[in-house]
């Protein structure tokens, strides 16, 4: 089973997103509301594949990102943010996101992106 | 029952108005402080947040006015929009409406926002940096601001845990004090002791309900599973989901998940028959998996039912031979029941193939040990062709047991009335020495017997299991317990009463015994030990 962290300062967001992964089969196994857990938690549970919202307490987003993928290159990140942070987004994918997935996003969206980049090669 | 979308709308207003609150609090520190980027960003992190949300679940008012309260936020943070007091009350004002809109959720009277601060709103977005903004001028309908609190709070499961010991600890104290005052004599004890008795009563019971939660939650997980896996399988199978109302404690539906998936993802696999199979067996080409729960007075039973291909024994016993786990001599008179505990043996799988979707080297013991640590049940019945039947009886609560009280040379025991079977007085003249243990017939079976002074206390060298020799007096009560399909009977010295107790877990250096599931104070103050009965019958099972 495939193993994901949800990294999302809203617990609202956090459970649509949880509960889309583990009813498709997915292993959530970790849920980080902010920056700092979001490192600890890459860290600790080595997924095999983050979902990250950009937009965190003290606009932590981006550093998470990077301090994710200076520690673990080849970790699968998708970002998940709302529109009108195209900017964020895209610099996000410069820094090595490999997809993203925009809120309010429906359920088949979120399965399709989550297997295409589980299947890809990084 | 708390439909998932009810449950989504519960967690999003009570988000909202947390946020709504954060949102107060920091624009009020923005007056003051108009530079302060932090707490811009935090505001404009909230209202992202609330726009997100409630698109995502189609309050369109609420995302609405959020995204245009963002965009102004955006637009101070960028200095293009200066936060000039105009512009404050606006803003101010927008974010009561937020509120508003929040509170209001539920009430189909409450009107549309008011069309003139959204007009401000708008012309606050739109004119960008144009200072001569005319903002008209917006009857303030907050003239007496009511305070309220949102009904719903979060609370960490840690604190539930950390109540329900102290609930615990409580019951201890309170049967000792009962039995105090009964010792005393004294009837203005009584009368103060028995409402304790009551009111501890009604906290461990409100305690334990705040922990409850609907098992839905955890089976409306399973149709999409279900699909996944017999998609993949090429199977075609109809989920019958039944119980979900009942209430269980939250921490045993944790714990219980994997396994439930493990079992239901091996049915699919395993158990039931590809279409073509079926209709050459004459059976319907669908398949059925049936996943139900009861309540049985203190316990929830789980089902989960297949009408496939069921297990089949020979292959298990072949196996079971294979891993020396029985002689080939002994396997031919093994009864079913008895061969299918061998399921339940560390490592024992019977798959020859790994699939994308069972057979990784796990094994039913990894299910078997969680449901034991949480004292509950596991039992399996399989007919060929017919189907397999998983059945989990769980203990609503973990902290609270009802056990059978007894005694075995002067200390008390506890035996968890969930393995334990029935109790029988027996002559001793009903007990047969064969090889080296006892046997006796209990109702029309045969049950192997053993006293439990002997198998606790005796040397290693001087223990004889078999030998009623060892045994004192005439009639020998007998405890009947369950465990992995086997029954065993466990000879006591003395039978006292059935009681809730509160098992705390044996602390260092003794927890390393594993015959003990833990301890307990009982009203007397002396000490009960509570008797684990999966490590008590794999002990015995061992020393034969």
């Amino acid at each position: 089973m495939k193993r994901i962290l949800i990294v999302d300062d809203s617990f609202y967001m956090r459970t649509m997103l949880k509960n889309m992964l583990t009813d498709a089969g997915y292993d959530v196994v970790g849920e980080a509301p902010n920056g700092q857990t979001a490192l600890e938690l890459a860290k600790s549970t080595n997924p095999d594949l983050i979902t990250l919202d950009v937009i965190l307490p003290d606009n932590t987003g981006l550093d998470v990102l990077k301090g994710i993928k200076a520690e673990q290159p080849d970790m699968k990140v998708i970002i998940v943010s709302a529109v009108g942070q195209e900017v964020i987004m895209n610099e996000a994918m410069e820094y090595g996101a490999l997809s993203y997935i925009v809120k309010p996003f429906s359920e088949e969206k979120v399965l399709e992106v989550v297997s295409k980049t589980l299947a890809s090669d990084g | 029952m708390k439909s998932r979308e009810e449950e989504y709308k519960e967690i999003f207003i009570a988000e909202a108005l947390e946020y709504y609150d954060a949102l107060n609090r920091h624009i009020s520190v923005l007056e003051k402080q108009p530079q302060d980027d932090h707490t811009l960003a935090e505001i404009f992190r909230l209202l992202h947040n609330l726009k997100a949300n409630a698109k995502a679940i189609g309050y369109l008012q609420i995302s609405d006015v959020s995204h245009k309260l963002e965009t102004a936020f955006s637009l101070i943070r960028n200095k293009e929009l200066s936060f000039s007091d105009e512009v404050v009350t606006v803003l101010f004002d927008g974010i009561d409406m937020l509120g508003d809109l929040i509170h209001n959720i539920d009430n189909t009277t409450a009107g549309d926002p008011d069309p003139v601060l959204l007009r401000n709103l708008d012309i606050i977005v739109d004119s960008l940096a144009d200072n001569t903004i005319e903002l008209a001028k917006v009857q303030r309908y907050h003239t007496s601001k009511n305070l309220s609190l949102s009904d719903l709070i979060y609370i960490q499961i840690k604190k539930l845990d950390n109540l329900m010991n102290l609930v615990g600890e409580l019951i201890i104290d309170r049967d000792r004090i009962l039995s105090i005052s009964r010792e005393l004599d004294n009837d203005e004890l009584k009368n103060v002791s028995s409402h304790l008795y009551r009111i501890t009563d009604d906290l461990q019971y409100s305690v334990m309900d705040a922990r409850l939660v609907s098992i839905g939650t955890l089976f409306n997980k399973f149709p999409r599973i279900v699909r996944d896996i017999a998609v993949a399988e090429g199977k075609v199978i109809n989920l019958e989901l039944a119980g979900q109302d009942i209430q269980i404690d939250r921490n045993i539906l944790q714990i219980i998940t994997d396994s439930l998936l493990h079992l239901v993802r091996n049915a699919i696999t395993h158990g039931i028959e590809r279409p073509e199979e079926r209709e050459k067996k004459g059976k319907p080409a669908t398949g059925n998996l049936s996943l139900a729960a009861r309540s049985d007075r203190e316990n929830v039973l789980i089902t989960l039912t297949d009408d496939g291909k069921g297990i089949d024994l020979k292959q298990v016993k072949r196996a079971a031979i294979e891993r020396q786990l029985i002689s080939a001599e002994a396997a031919k008179g093994l009864r079913d029941m008895d061969a299918l505990s061998f399921l339940f043996e560390p490592g024992f799988s019977m798959a020859k193939e790994v699939t994308e979707f069972s057979g990784r080297g796990v094994g039913l013991d990894v299910v078997k040990n969680a449901i034991d640590s949480i004292g509950g049940r596991l039992q399996v019945h399989s007919e060929k062709n017919k189907g397999t039947t998983f059945s989990m009886r769980l203990p609503t609560s973990i902290a609270v047991k009802g056990a059978l009280l007894f005694e075995v040379a002067g200390i008390f025991f506890g035996i968890p009335l969930i393995h334990t079977d029935h109790v029988i007085a027996m002559d001793i003249d009903e007990l047969h020495e064969v090889g080296n243990v006892l046997v006796a017939d209990i109702k029309g079976e045969t049950v192997t017997v053993v006293y439990l002074h002997e198998l606790l206390n005796a040397p290693e060298a001087d223990m004889r299991l078999g030998d009623k020799s060892r045994l004192k007096g005439i009639v020998q009560n007998i405890i009947v317990v369950t465990y992995n399909n086997r029954k065993l009977g466990l000879i006591v010295d003395k039978l006292y009463r059935q009681q809730d107790i509160v098992v705390k877990p044996l602390s260092k250096p003794l927890d390393s015994i594993d015959l003990y599931g833990g301890v307990t104070l009982l009203g007397t103050g002396k000490v009960c030990l509570v008797l684990d009965v999966p490590a008590i019958t794999r002990n015995f099972i061992n020393r034969r």
